[in-house]
């Protein structure tokens, strides 16, 4: 593609961003703008009864969008200058991976998380929650996590912050952990 | 009249009663005297003055009124709040409560303020969207709004912000000599097909060339500095920059998210026990926050998503 890099600046206009901003300020913040348009935040509310219903997906459409051209923008970077800002994942299709998610185990977050180019230490800086945990989430060392209840609210706190609906992933990821501890209580 | 120089004014209003707007506009003004600025505070809620009450002074005997009714100098009714470098004026104006003054004798108002001897005047306005709020909002240097994390008040400052620059475009469409184009488009707003602040001003823009680029520059130059009072927990302060994003794609509105500040239960102590919070307090979690969001209001800076810096991870 030969689209001259000024064409991309409306794109990262929509994602509130600088022209100069990296592809990891580009994917956190698609992050941050999906979930605050895709959920009912007061923020939102107290102001979406003056405009029509559709209002707010036509802006999820926009931040889709400028996400998909940003991240061929930075693949076309890559590829003129032979540089990676992180490995590999630019242009992977996240969208067609979560279709074919079946069950959110550890091992299928680690890998959405690791296609979004989200590192561990992103998500416990930003819920305050230690990153030893996210790590034991995603190995699914069960006995190295602490009990149930605050088990289920790190898992919401993770799917939050990649933008999943963290109902789904803390009950497919609780189905997993209880189902665990039933075979370990059945053993002792 | 010459404005006093490397003076700033910075107004504090908007939204709902009861935000913390005296309370912040108290605690920004003793921050900057304790780092040796000079400091001149202005009560002008109109109707419910108390900035007075977060020194732990009594009510002053002599108000703005005296300026507007007996032409008393602005600068012989600073009074002494206990703090050096840091003086008060105090509001009260029951009588100018009711009706608008006029516009002559406010711009008249804030020449006579910008000649204060001073590096900093803030101006506590109070809730509402009254005229005389608004215009006096205009004319600041900084438009600042306070808010809380509370459905209400944030949708009050939403039509804050629309009020604000609805008035403004009004009175800059004006100067321009088009001073009805406003007021029409509005009026027959049901024909136009305009039910929002961004149609009516997608319609003005629409009208010619010429006043497109009068919005485009004042939409481009309209900027409120946010700060968020009153949060809980870390994750309330999210909502200063989603309420940063909604401002831009739903208004049109650019808007500089300049901090925010925790709920302390000392606040409401303090107040009652004539302690001045920034003085019995100067290391809180609240007093540090003020400290911050002022840098942040003087180099106009903000509160970036989710930076390490910002997260207090202590609520
Ligand atoms: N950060 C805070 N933590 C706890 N209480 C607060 C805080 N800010 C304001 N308050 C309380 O809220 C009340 C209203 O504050 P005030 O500054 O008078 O609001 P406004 O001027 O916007 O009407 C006061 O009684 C004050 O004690
Ligand atoms: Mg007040």
């Amino acid at each position: 593609m030969n689209i001259p890099p000024e064409d991309y600046n409306k794109y990262f206009e929509i994602l509130e961003l600088g022209y100069n901003a990296p592809l990891s300020e580009v994917r956190s913040s698609y992050l941050r703008l999906r979930a605050l348009y895709s959920s009912d935040s007061i923020v939102t509310s107290a102001i979406i009864y003056e405009f029509p219903d559709d209002s707010k997906q036509a802006i999820l459409d926009q931040i889709d969008e400028a996400y998909a051209k940003l991240r061929e923008f930075f693949k076309d970077k890559e590829a003129d200058h032979g540089y990676k800002e992180r490995p590999s994942v630019a242009g992977s299709d996240i969208e067609e991976y979560l279709a074919n998610v079946t069950a959110f185990s550890g091992p299928a977050l680690k890998m959405i998380r690791e296609r979004l180019v989200v590192e561990l230490k992103d998500i416990a800086n930003f819920t305050k929650i230690r990153r030893q945990y996210f790590e034991d989430i995603e190995l699914e060392r069960f006995e190295a996590l602490p009990t149930e209840v605050y088990l289920r609210g790190y898992v919401v706190e993770y799917a939050r912050y990649l933008s999943l609906d963290p109902a789904r992933v803390a009950g497919d990821y609780m189905a997993r952990y209880r189902t665990w501890k039933t075979t370990r209580g059945n053993r002792s | 009249m010459e404005k006093n120089k490397g003076c700033e004014i910075w107004a504090i209003g908007g939204g709902k009663g009861g935000t913390g707007k005296s309370f912040i506009t108290s605690s920004i003004g003793a921050h900057l005297a304790a780092k040796g600025k000079r400091v001149v505070l202005i009560d002008a809620d109109w109707g419910g003055a108390n900035l007075h009450s977060f020194f732990g002074v009594n009510r002053p005997q002599n108000s703005l009124s005296d300026f507007f009714e007996k032409k008393v100098p602005l600068k012989s009714l600073i009074m002494n709040c206990g703090i050096s470098g840091l003086g008060l004026i105090m509001g009260n104006l029951p009588s100018l409560d009711s009706g608008d003054i006029k516009y002559a004798q406010k711009i008249k108002f804030f020449n006579h303020v910008k000649m204060l001897d001073a590096d900093y005047i803030l101006i506590d306005l109070g809730a509402g969207s009254h005229n005389n709020t608004m215009d006096t909002f205009l004319l600041a240097d900084k438009m600042i709004v306070v808010i809380i994390p509370e459905i209400t008040s944030i949708e009050n400052m939403y039509h804050f912000i629309k009020n604000v620059f609805f008035r403004k475009l009004k009175v800059v469409l004006n100067s321009h000599g088009l001073k009805d184009s406003v007021n029409d488009a509005w009026k027959n707003r049901g024909i136009h097909g305009i039910k929002t602040l961004k149609e009516l001003i997608a319609y003005l823009a629409g009208i010619s060339p010429h006043i497109k680029d009068i919005i485009d520059k004042e939409m481009s130059d309209f900027r409120m500095h946010i700060i968020l009072n009153q949060i809980r927990s870390s994750r309330d302060i999210t909502v200063g920059t989603s309420i940063k994003s909604v401002c831009l794609k739903f208004l049109g509105m650019h808007t500089q998210y300049a901090g925010y500040i925790e709920y302390d239960n000392c606040v409401t102590s303090c107040i009652n026990k004539k302690q001045q919070y920034m003085l019995t307090y100067p290391f809180s979690h609240v007093a540090k926050s003020i400290g911050r969001l002022s840098d942040n209001l003087i180099y106009v800076k903000e509160v970036t998503a989710a930076t390490d810096e910002y997260s207090p991870g202590r609520l």
